[in-house]
């Protein structure tokens, strides 16, 4: 049902009236939804934005690409502090430092693509989870950086709209995040990103085929970096203060997780991976708040664990939610759609 | 030149814990071609449960160490059995966030069960005890570590060379499906794989826990044994071991001459020059891949 | 396989369900409750100093029991945070705008306090008494924030005076860790060093992740410290001092308030911990106790400490807590914010509560004696809190002997 019988029906954005109707609800549920929903929610709904960025950059990399990151928490910190540190020394715009950090990050994402063109598998991820842990160890020594101290974010005014509250970057936020999701989109549809496929699918055959290995792999690495890099320039002002341990392995292992978790080579996959491991990394810890459920497990923990550690199941929910997410489905979120589809679109049969 | 000797020694010496975990992660990479991201907490389990053992129920050691050990060759089987090999037509990174997954329910689980306080494990050696040749320091515990970390490997070498068992993972590693068809289980050995694999860690975090139990003990030497395995050759256990002791050296010349605060990366360093030289790895024999 | 979607989506459900909508709406101060947030690690490598938030909530629980203040009973709400600045935020985000905290106490770390700062001090939202002895706290000062952590600088002043004048040793080194924390205890060393004309003979970083400590050991032994101050974790005092013996380096070890629970040091170091030198902030009265006294820490001779022991500890506390500095401090910490509201008389704002709080003059709990002043801008004393520290040395037995009496520390502005 899903075949396509020609390139411009591969190209277009909308496959169908029904995708189109969808998409406009969204929108305007997303415009609505800050008015109506507790600041509170507003908070977490950009966090999850900003990890949508970077998840669906990663996602170029890791599911079309083929290649493995798990540095990626360091283009992050370098958007972050880059963009931080083009408004408050050079006095540029966020909207303008903003892509600018973003290039800077996609620059080092292509030097650390250089020594990836001969690496893969567990050596690559090794090599990038080493870069990592190096650039925040660097970023910790510069001065102008704060050292380790952190880094508060300047004011943020754009125009003559000063942006003060959840709710004012939030209008920021969701635009750039919907053009970034769709601009990747579009990357995948383009010469670019068939080539990006091809590498992972076959990169011999590939380069028997004409497509520059050398090339393409480092791109592929710096725009992925790129969308890091902005990720992080965001962060850093939703967050508002930010320092090296925050942009630690963990958040790397992360993000490559809700990639995964959404479904390698799915763009929409992303969004998904995004959303509900972002969700659930802030909304976890009011596991015990739950009712029944939250008294349930004090009293479990009272008779055969410690009450002290009780928050630790957290830990355990969030492993289990990913393994059984991937035992079940190794496409991830997105696998689990397309067969929910599939048996909704041959029911009853 | 007595700073130097006193470095090379002490990076033999944390080199040898760093070979263990690596030795744990290249067997399980060989069987399932996953980094094993759980090889960590698959000690550290173990790790707590002696401490149990040993500090509130006052089990000697000479009972409590080998039941760890099997406790240990247990929990290994159970994770591959019960939940690893359950994935349906698994990718590597689904295997790798599976893993993940698994390290975050046995850390929640062990903080959970034993609280986040740090503690000193009883061991039968004490931790202050050193050897002294010329200038040069040796911990007593480092010396068993290292004596320890030789003995496991020299078993694991007799043991793939001469028993039926080892031959058996050997031939399951070269070709599953040829071996399956001689008639080897390969299911079962691969489970066994892991069980081994989960004792050489348990080894390794033993030996690591009479200075500090805590629950994030074992990252730091999972990580350097992942660089150590990595630098290897990650499909070589000789090649793991000396990846670990070129790790462990390294990383103490380094802080000894040229900065402490970058010691901890320096191993990553190491990798992607390695690597870039030899991007399967020292010892590994680099599979050219065919159209 | 159909079967298994359906478990999955509902389990999956479920939980995005019961975490969207748990948020009850209260008023941050009503009639019978006054509603206190708090945060702190209770997960990751953080949450040894979990126990501070829980040690906050035994004390509120026991003053409840006694009647509570003025009538309104103390409603505790701490969440975990893991450490993480971005969790913090969210977390008190959530509790101040889903059911709105009357003022927020204590809460473990430099960083994710940091975080949340500006969020509280903007909403003129009183804190009181951060978890941690950081310089930030009151440069420049703030209205609504009290310190009472004693500063960092102040410990490794106190601690470098010792050495140089009573000990008469020369070579000091530093170990510090790799943070904010070890970097304040680095500036206060080579402040008070410059003093005396000395310099640190070694200033040795230590992340958080290192585990083997044979480089940082050789190069104190090289730089031949005779003391050396330790500016790190518990666990890294542990690995210093352990490989340090096993090296034949032992030098006098000295550590900040961090590392100053004794009994809980001579566990995990094997009583390598005795004969340290530790700069505290409490949890013994060294004037009661007399210089050169031995005080047994478990069975505190201290009378107000020995109330929360029975009190608050025993009646509250999970049974496998254990009872020690960090969680005796969680009580410590808010003591003066107690006293203010105590004050405050039934007619309870949050500007009467810091009114309260600056006409605090020479309070004493389980802490050293704690003052503040009326606010002024420029001046950080105003808001200071405990400017004393005093030194004890562990016994080989894990008792504390004190060393000195109560000693006032100079603070130093940053940037000077």
């Amino acid at each position: 049902m899903d075949r396509k019988r020609d390139y411009y029906e591969d190209v277009q954005i909308f496959t169908s009236g029904t995708i189109v109707f969808w998409s406009g609800v969204l929108i305007l549920l997303l415009s609505i939804f800050p008015f109506i929903a507790k600041n509170y929610y507003v908070y977490v709904a950009n966090f999850m934005a900003i990890n949508v960025i970077v998840v669906v950059g990663l996602n170029i990399l890791v599911g079309y690409t083929g290649q493995i990151s798990m540095g990626h928490a360091g283009f992050f910190a370098i958007g972050a502090y880059g963009t931080i540190a083009l408004m408050t020394h050079a006095h540029f715009p966020f909207l303008l430092a903003l892509p600018c950090a973003g290039l800077v990050a996609a620059l080092l994402g292509f030097l650390l693509g250089l020594p990836a063109l001969r690496l893969e598998g567990p050596y690559l991820a090794i090599a990038t989870l080493g870069f990592g842990i190096t650039a925040t160890q660097i970023i910790g020594k510069i001065k102008m950086f704060g050292e380790r101290q952190g880094l508060h974010a300047p004011d943020l005014t754009i125009g003559s709209w000063h942006i003060e509250t959840d709710k004012d970057f939030y209008f920021i936020l969701i635009p750039i995040t919907f053009f970034l999701v769709l601009v990747a989109r579009n990357i995948i549809k383009t010469k670019v990103g068939r080539a990006f496929i091809s590498i992972r699918d076959a990169d011999i055959a590939a380069s028997t085929m004409g497509v520059n290995l050398t090339l393409y792999k480092t791109l592929a690495f710096a725009v992925s970096a790129f969308y890091a890099g902005v990720g992080g320039g965001l962060y850093a002002f939703v967050l508002r203060f930010i320092e090296p341990e925050l942009f630690s392995m963990f958040m790397s292992v992360m993000f490559l997780t809700m990639v995964v978790v959404g479904g390698l080579g799915s763009i929409m996959g992303s969004v998904a991976g995004a959303c509900l491991l972002g969700f659930l990394d802030l909304q976890l810890r009011n596991i015990l708040e739950i009712p029944y459920v939250g008294d349930w497990i004090r009293a479990l923990s009272e008779s055969y664990f410690t009450l002290t550690g009780v928050s630790n199941i957290q830990l355990i929910v969030f492993g289990l939610i990913l393994i059984i997410i991937m035992l079940f489905e190794p496409l991830g979120i997105f696998g689990i759609w397309i067969r929910f589809k599939k048996y909704w679109m041959t029911w009853p049969f | 030149m007595v700073d130097f000797l006193q470095m090379v020694l002490s990076g033999i010496a944390v080199g040898s814990s760093y070979a263990l975990m690596g030795l744990g992660m290249v067997l399980i990479y060989k069987a399932s071609e996953v980094p094993n991201f759980v090889q960590g907490e698959m000690a550290l389990l173990p790790v707590f449960i002696a401490f149990m053992l040993l500090s509130t129920y006052n089990i000697p050691y000479y009972i409590a160490f080998p039941a760890t050990l099997i406790f240990a060759f247990i929990l290994g089987c159970f994770l591959e059995f019960a939940i690893l090999r359950r994935a349906k037509e698994p990718n590597i990174l689904g295997l790798i966030i599976i893993t993940i997954g698994m390290e975050m329910m046995l850390l929640g689980f062990v903080s959970w069960k034993f609280g986040a306080d740090q503690r000193a494990m009883p061991f039968p050696i004490s931790t202050y005890d050193s050897i002294i040749i010329g200038d040069v320091f040796i911990s007593s515990l480092d010396l068993l570590t290292l004596v320890v970390a030789l003995v496991i490997m020299l078993t694991l070498f007799l043991f793939f060379r001469f028993s039926r068992m080892g031959v058996a993972m050997k031939a399951t590693q070269m070709n599953e499906n040829a071996a399956a068809l001689m008639g080897i289980k390969t299911k079962q050995i691969r489970m066994v794989t892991w069980g081994i694999s989960a004792v050489v860690g348990c080894v390794a975090g033993l030996l690591a826990a009479p200075v500090l139990v805590e629950p994030y003990m074992m990252w730091g030497p999972m990580l350097k044994g992942f660089a150590g395995a990595v630098v290897g050759g990650m499909t070589s256990l000789p090649g793991a071991v000396f990846g670990a002791y070129i790790v462990g050296i390294v990383e103490h010349l380094f802080g000894g001459y040229i900065s402490i605060e970058f010691k901890s990366v320096v191993a990553f360093a190491i990798i992607v020059i390695v690597l870039c030289i030899k991007p399967s790895g020292l010892f590994a024999r680099h599979y050219v891949k065919k159209v | 396989m159909k079967k298994y979607l359906v478990y999955v989506l509902t389990f999956m459900t479920v939980v995005v369900l019961g975490l969207a909508f748990n948020a009850a709406a209260e008023e941050g101060i009503t009639d019978t409750e006054i509603h206190i947030g708090q945060w702190g690690p209770q997960t990751g490598p953080a949450a040894p100093w979990g126990a501070v938030a829980r040690g906050t909530d035994a004390y509120f629980k026991m003053i409840n029991e006694e009647g509570g203040i003025h009538g309104r009973k103390l409603v505790h709400h701490y969440f975990d945070d893991g450490y993480n600045p971005a969790k913090t935020m969210g977390g008190v985000k959530q509790l101040q705008e889903d059911i709105g905290m009357f003022a927020w106490v204590s809460g473990v770390g430099t960083a994710p306090g940091l975080a949340v700062k500006d969020y509280l001090m903007d909403r003129k939202i009183p804190w009181i008494g951060p978890s941690a002895g950081s310089r930030h706290w009151i440069e420049p000062p703030n209205k609504y924030l009290f310190n009472t952590y004693p500063l960092y600088l102040g410990d490794a002043q106190l601690l470098c005076k010792y050495a140089v004048e009573t000990l008469g040793f020369k070579n000091i080194a530093i170990a510090y860790q790799n943070d904010d924390y070890g970097k304040q205890g680095l500036e206060g060393a080579q402040k008070q060093l410059a003093k005396s004309g000395l310099k640190l003979v070694a200033e040795i970083p230590v992340n958080v992740a290192d585990v083997d400590m044979k480089p940082h050991i050789m190069k104190f032994r090289n730089s031949e410290a005779e003391a050396v101050l330790l500016f790190v974790g518990p666990g890294h005092v542990a690995r210093l001092q352990g490989t340090g013996k096993a090296m034949q380096f032992e030098p006098q070890w000295m550590t900040s308030t961090t590392c100053g629970d004794i009994p809980l040091m001579m566990a995990i170091t094997k009583g390598g911990y005795a004969g340290t030198i530790l700069a505290s902030f409490g949890m013994m009265d060294p004037t009661a106790v007399g210089i050169g006294n031995i005080e047994d820490v478990n069975a505190s001779t201290h009378p107000v400490l020995k109330k929360y022991h029975e009190e608050a500890f025993k009646k509250f506390a999970a049974k496998e807590e254990r009872w020690g500095l960090t969680f005796a401090a969680g009580m410590g910490y808010v003591e003066p914010m107690i006293e203010a509201l105590k004050n405050c008389g039934r007619d309870l704002t949050r500007e009467k509560l810091v009114a309260e709080m600056e006409k605090i003059k020479d309070f004493q709990g389980i802490m050293g004696k704690v003052s503040f002043a009326p606010f002024k801008a420029n001046d950080p004393s105003c808001r200071i809190g405990q400017t004393t520290v005093f030194l004890a040395q562990a016994t080989a037995d894990a008792k504390a002997k004190v060393l000195t009496d109560w000693v006032k520390t100079e603070y130093i502005p940053m940037g000077k």
